[in-house]
């Protein structure tokens, strides 16, 4: 059996403040993006009869959030843990409960909480906090701890293999700030230019501190339900047209292709084909961007240039405002905000609602939205439209 | 000293007996003649569960590598830290510090030798030399 076209949609968002924001818990900025969301969609938490949370990479929140939610006879129930990836793929399972009459309404949630007072943001997310045991710490060990030395050699790779540069990633960098001095809900709204990022500190190079994404308290939650019900609620509905999901399980052996492709280019074949529509049609991209590299990696894997010639496409200007691929709208991870698939997903939804004020797309029918965990180990893809789509 | 202190465990054992010999062990496939990287419990290749340890040459070349800046903190600047990935002859792919590095040298497909330090605390550990 297959889902050719999924009748459901997003009809809640709940976005809560954003970045610097002290003295709240992870659970505490979930409740209010939770109950936000469930307000935008015009329902009653009584009416949600299930509930996915992503806990993030500090296990900050779980499914107990049921009972602090006061949440009863809950028919779906599970704490999720896809990291980059999760936010598409709690849609997705959503959307599979729906469709099977399993649940009617369904809350998704991520909640971080990282930042303290006083703290750089750096020490935020100090790596993996791994036992020194046995062959495979040996990575680690050695000085592969977190993320950005481990995207860095991803990027090298890919720098070498196809003359990429580190210009050309400043250019994903720069776009998105333009973006995001359009958003209201972003952290970082004063511009920037190329020679910035190139003057920004090295970070593990190649990757510079303007290469690398935000570090952010907050929470963004959704609400997926029906098409049917869906047309009757207080939002413009943003309807669910196809997914995918890639996790490559690289090999650490020759021929791998760690740096040069990821589980983009699986993912978001399946999604435009459950969509029936082809990577020409997508209006506005909404991209997984830890890093510019992912950005960059990201959109050659979907098609929307050729393998190898992602550096030549995002230096061209195309996915900045005004480009001829509008991306990462609301200036994404690299300078809205951080909280993993949900930054991607909560752009779209607001670019689908058509509220997205002054940086609103004018064609905006079709987005494909990327979640990316893991070092590029995880994929997800979600392609959303304000239009539905029968079967 | 940049690496950080790795203890056995089981698993391991024959590894750390290797490096402490200065010997790189891998996992080795019979049935598949493939070479899979030490943490591997099944073939990288076949996904067969016949893995044994064997040794490398322990030559190889550099494939990717990260700086990590030195940082100046009360007066005292650490060194930067080198790591690469190192395909090793036999195929598989280890993550490496490049002590002492000479950083204009760094070069996709330069050559490498495995080499051994202790760390205190800490199990023999392999490192990446330029040949």
């Amino acid at each position: 059996m297959s889902i050719e076209s999924p009748r459901t949609a997003i009809v809640g968002l709940g976005i809560t403040e954003m970045g610097k924001v002290y003295g709240r818990t992870a659970v505490d900025f979930a409740v209010e993006a939770i109950t936000s969301a469930v307000a935008d969609a015009g329902l009653k938490m009584s009416e949600v009869d299930g509930l996915y949370v992503n806990p993030g990479i500090k296990n900050d929140t779980d499914m107990r959030l049921q009972s602090t939610l006061g949440m009863r006879n809950t028919r779906v129930l599970a704490t999720m843990q896809g990291f980059g990836s999760s936010a598409g793929q709690m849609v997705q399972y959503a959307s599979l409960a729906i469709e099977s009459g399993m649940a009617d309404v369904v809350v998704c949630v991520y909640a971080d909480a990282p930042l303290k007072e006083g703290k750089r943001a750096g020490a935020a997310y100090p790596g993996q906090a791994r036992a020194m045991v046995g062959v495979g710490s040996l990575p680690f060990a050695a000085g592969l701890k977190a993320a950005p030395e481990r995207y860095a050699v991803a990027a090298r790779r890919h720098m070498h293999a196809y003359g990429t540069t580190s210009e050309q990633l400043g250019a994903v960098a720069v776009a998105a700030r333009q973006w995001a001095q359009m958003n209201p809900h972003a952290q970082m709204r004063e511009p920037m230019s190329l020679a910035d990022h190139q003057a920004s500190r090295m970070i593990a190079d190649p990757l510079r501190l303007l290469d690398c994404c935000l570090v952010s308290n907050g929470a963004v939650a959704v609400v997926v339900t029906s098409a049917e019900r869906a047309a009757s609620l207080k939002q413009p509905p943003v309807h669910i047209w196809g997914w995918g999901q890639a996790h490559p399980g690289y090999v650490n052996r020759r021929d791998s292709e760690f740096g040069l492709v990821t589980g983009a280019a699986q993912s978001g074949a399946d999604a435009l084909k459950m969509a029936g529509v082809g990577v020409d049609e997508i209006d506005i991209r909404q991209i997984y961007d830890c890093f510019t590299y992912t950005t960059l990696i990201t959109l050659e894997d979907y098609g929307f240039c050729a393998k190898g010639e992602g550096g030549e496409f995002v230096a061209s200007g195309a996915i900045a405002p005004g480009g001829s691929h509008p991306t990462n709208t609301g200036g994404g991870e690299l300078s809205s905000y951080y909280m993993w698939g949900m930054t991607p997903l909560s752009e779209a939804i607001i670019q689908a609602r058509g509220q997205a004020g002054e940086r609103q797309v004018e064609k905006h029918d079709l987005q494909m939205v990327s979640g990316n965990g893991g070092v590029l180990d995880f994929h997800s893809t979600l392609i959303l439209s304000p239009h539905p789509k029968g079967r | 000293m940049a690496l950080a202190p790795v203890v056995r465990d089981d698993f391991s054992a024959p590894f750390f007996d290797g490096t402490a010999d200065g010997r790189l062990l891998l996992r080795y496939s019979p049935s598949s003649g493939e070479w899979s990287e030490p943490s591997a419990r099944f073939c990288s290749v076949t996904q067969a569960a016949d893995l044994e340890w064997r040794a490398s040459s322990g030559r190889g070349e550099l494939v990717s590598w990260t700086i990590k800046p030195g940082r100046t903190k009360d007066d005292v600047t650490t060194p930067d830290v080198v790591i690469g990935i190192v395909e090793l002859e036999e195929g598989p792919w280890l993550s490496l510090w490049l002590p002492e590095v000479e950083q204009s040298r760094l070069s996709v497909g330069a050559q490498v030798v495995v080499d051994f330090v202790q760390p205190e605390g800490s199990e023999h550990l392999p490192v990446a030399r330029l040949a």
